[in-house]
């Protein structure tokens, strides 16, 4: 069976500094991937090459066994949305016309009844039909962030991928967004899946199917929670002491305390 | 249909109805126009019946309308919204409310090509060589902006800096050129240099509007690539689909030929450009589907009001249109400026 995301032998480097350093990696579908790791680990390159933003130096990257670099951006955006950190307009837009660039890729100029009425239910499962006719730079960070997502799911694409969704967000808006894509993931019928850059490691391990740790560029470790997020990796890749508390039955994923900074 | 759809096409209709309404003011202010002048053996309604036939004008009456009227109303519609279009594509591929065809410096590029033409005083064609010689000159300055708008965390500020150092190396090679000209051509420039409607001729309006009626259709094929890279920058285009390089290139060409064929029959006009799409935010939003041909309308509108001004307020003397825009729009520049630093007016 073909995966939704192959990935192999990927390098990135900006001039002689080398940020991504032989990625192999594969996703299929219905899965929830956290990518984990410091500042400048290659989280958010890593993101940007499989969406063509950035161009990689080396390797392959295959959706559902398509190349990307052989697909038109407008079949590629068909297939990936990529959600940035925050945005930031001079020309800002009402709710519901943001929602409706996902559809670009779908139409050629005129907006059909089915383009809006997607557009409709997807502002309601974002719990954003309150906002649809205000304007972009009229709302909070946490609902403009909602929005950028919903611009996603509109979009309707098989892999998701997400820079730090909940960077600047409080703690009620990170938990309802990660719970927004948490369930557009688990919908068995779609197979859709989703990598989510994120600093927040509790939050890591409550969400995600999956975690890839990046250390410097490569990847440290790469598997469920309980396997990847262990007191030594956490040590060697953060630099922090840390308790593991392991998941029980009643509690699915691993609660990671985070003690003090150790000598690297 | 969901209520949220359904308030979604009510309000899409109610645009669509507005763009209409703001087309039928400007034909009627085109319509006014036509009336107003110096003459005292034409007024309004005389010029309306004899432009459809239903009275006899003299041959002077005619003359006035035909000749000199009609070109110069014309060249203000068709001008106004070429101006108006490039300004919001150039706004819109470079996400900046601040650039236009003149504070980027594409305006100057063209008068100095437009210039050059006149002093080497092509024998065939003249205008189509001054046409031409000025969209060679702007497409220099397009593939400045291109270069700088394709290098990442540009500011809006580097833009009109750009364009400043354009405008003034552009205006000291014209002053340069001055020092070469003949009398008939140094006369020609300095008329030049403040843009007025007065000059092309009706043949000149009619081959300029062909042109621009051809173009300006065109710029709506960018509409939804425009509402992706000047909502969310190149990175939020891409995930669109949309290729940011490629595209603003496309864009900042078409908007230099369209103020590359104005500027060649009018001399140097500014902030239509910039004002005009402000005016279409204002009224329909940034939506670029309904904001070009807004911009469009509200280009002719300014270009009218301006010229109308200029050859009303201290009749029988005229002043150019050009200074009309420079005097109105240099106040809104300043305006847009200050609003962008976050200063409350």
């Amino acid at each position: 069976m073909t995966s939704l995301l192959k990935i192999e032998g990927l390098k990135f480097s900006w001039g002689a500094n080398q940020i991504l350093d032989n990625i192999n990696l594969e996703i299929s579908g219905n899965e929830f991937v956290a990518v984990l790791g410091v500042n400048g680990a290659g989280k958010s390159t890593f993101l940007k090459c499989i969406n063509r933003i950035l161009t990689p130096s080396n390797g392959t990257i295959a959706i559902s066994g398509n190349n990307i670099s052989d697909m038109s951006l407008m079949n590629l955006s068909k297939a990936t949305a990529y959600v940035p950190q925050s945005i930031k307009t001079n020309f800002s837009m009402h709710v519901f016309d943001i929602v409706m660039l996902g559809r670009r890729p779908h139409i050629s100029w005129r907006i059909s009844e089915d383009d809006r009425e997607r557009v409709s239910e997807t502002l309601r499962f974002l719990e954003l039909e309150d906002f649809a006719f205000r304007n972009f730079d009229m709302l909070s960070g946490g609902e403009r962030q909602r929005v950028i997502i919903a611009k996603a799911v509109a979009q309707d694409p098989q892999l998701f991928l997400l820079d730090e969704p909940t960077s600047d967000l409080d703690l009620r808006n990170q938990i309802s967004i990660m719970k927004k894509i948490r369930q557009v993931v688990s919908d068995v019928k779609s197979e859709k899946s989703a990598i989510v850059a994120i600093h927040d490691i509790n939050m890591a391990a409550r969400f995600a199917d999956r975690i890839v740790l990046l250390d410097r560029g490569v990847i440290k470790a790469d598997g469920t929670p309980s396997e990847v997020l262990t007191e030594a990796n956490i040590e060697d890749v953060f630099g922090v002491s840390c308790e593991i508390i392991p998941e029980k039955y009643e509690r699915v994923s691993p609660r990671i305390i985070i003690k003090d900074e150790i000598e690297i | 249909m969901d209520p949220i759809s359904e308030k979604h096409l009510q309000d899409s209709r109610s645009q669509g109805v507005m763009i209409a309404i703001i087309c039928a003011g400007t034909l009627f202010s085109a319509i006014i126009a036509m009336g107003l002048g110096s003459s005292s053996t034409l007024d309004s309604i005389s010029t309306i019946k004899i432009m459809l036939g239903l009275e006899d004008g003299s041959d002077l009456q005619n003359a006035i309308i035909w000749e000199l009227r009609f070109p110069r109303v014309l060249m203000a519609v068709i001008g106004g919204a070429a101006l108006g279009t490039a300004g919001v594509l150039m706004q819109g591929s470079l996400g900046s409310p601040l650039v236009s065809p003149l504070t980027l410096g594409v305006a100057s590029g063209a008068a100095l090509g437009a210039a050059f033409a006149i002093v080497l005083g092509f024998s065939m064609d003249p205008e189509v060589m001054i046409v031409a010689i000025a969209f060679l000159f702007s497409l220099a300055v397009v593939a400045i902006i291109v270069k700088l708008g394709n290098m990442r965390s540009v500011s809006a500020e580097s833009y009109i800096l750009v364009g400043i150092a354009i405008t003034f190396i552009s205006g000291a090679i014209v002053s340069t050129f001055t020092y070469f000209a003949t009398d008939a051509q140094l006369s020609q420039l300095a008329n030049w240099s403040y843009g007025s409607l007065s000059r092309p001729s009706l043949s000149d309006v009619i081959w300029a509007s062909a042109a621009i009626i051809c173009l300006i259709p065109s710029a709506m094929r960018w509409a939804w690539d425009l509402n992706t890279l000047s909502l969310g920058g190149d990175d939020f285009a891409i995930s669109s689909g949309v290729d940011p390089s490629t595209t603003r290139r496309d864009i900042l060409i078409l908007s230099a030929l369209m103020t590359s064929i104005v500027i060649s029959f009018t001399g140097l006009i500014g902030f239509v450009g910039l004002a005009a799409p402000h005016m279409g935010r204002l009224v329909i939003g940034n939506d670029y589907r309904k904001l070009i041909p807004c911009s469009a309308v509200f280009g002719s509108f300014l270009m009218l009001f301006a010229d109308t001004v200029g050859r009303t307020i201290f009749a029988p003397v005229i002043i150019p249109a050009g200074i009309i825009l420079a005097i109105i729009g240099g106040p809104f520049f300043m305006y847009l400026l200050l609003q962008d630093r976050g200063v409350k007016i």
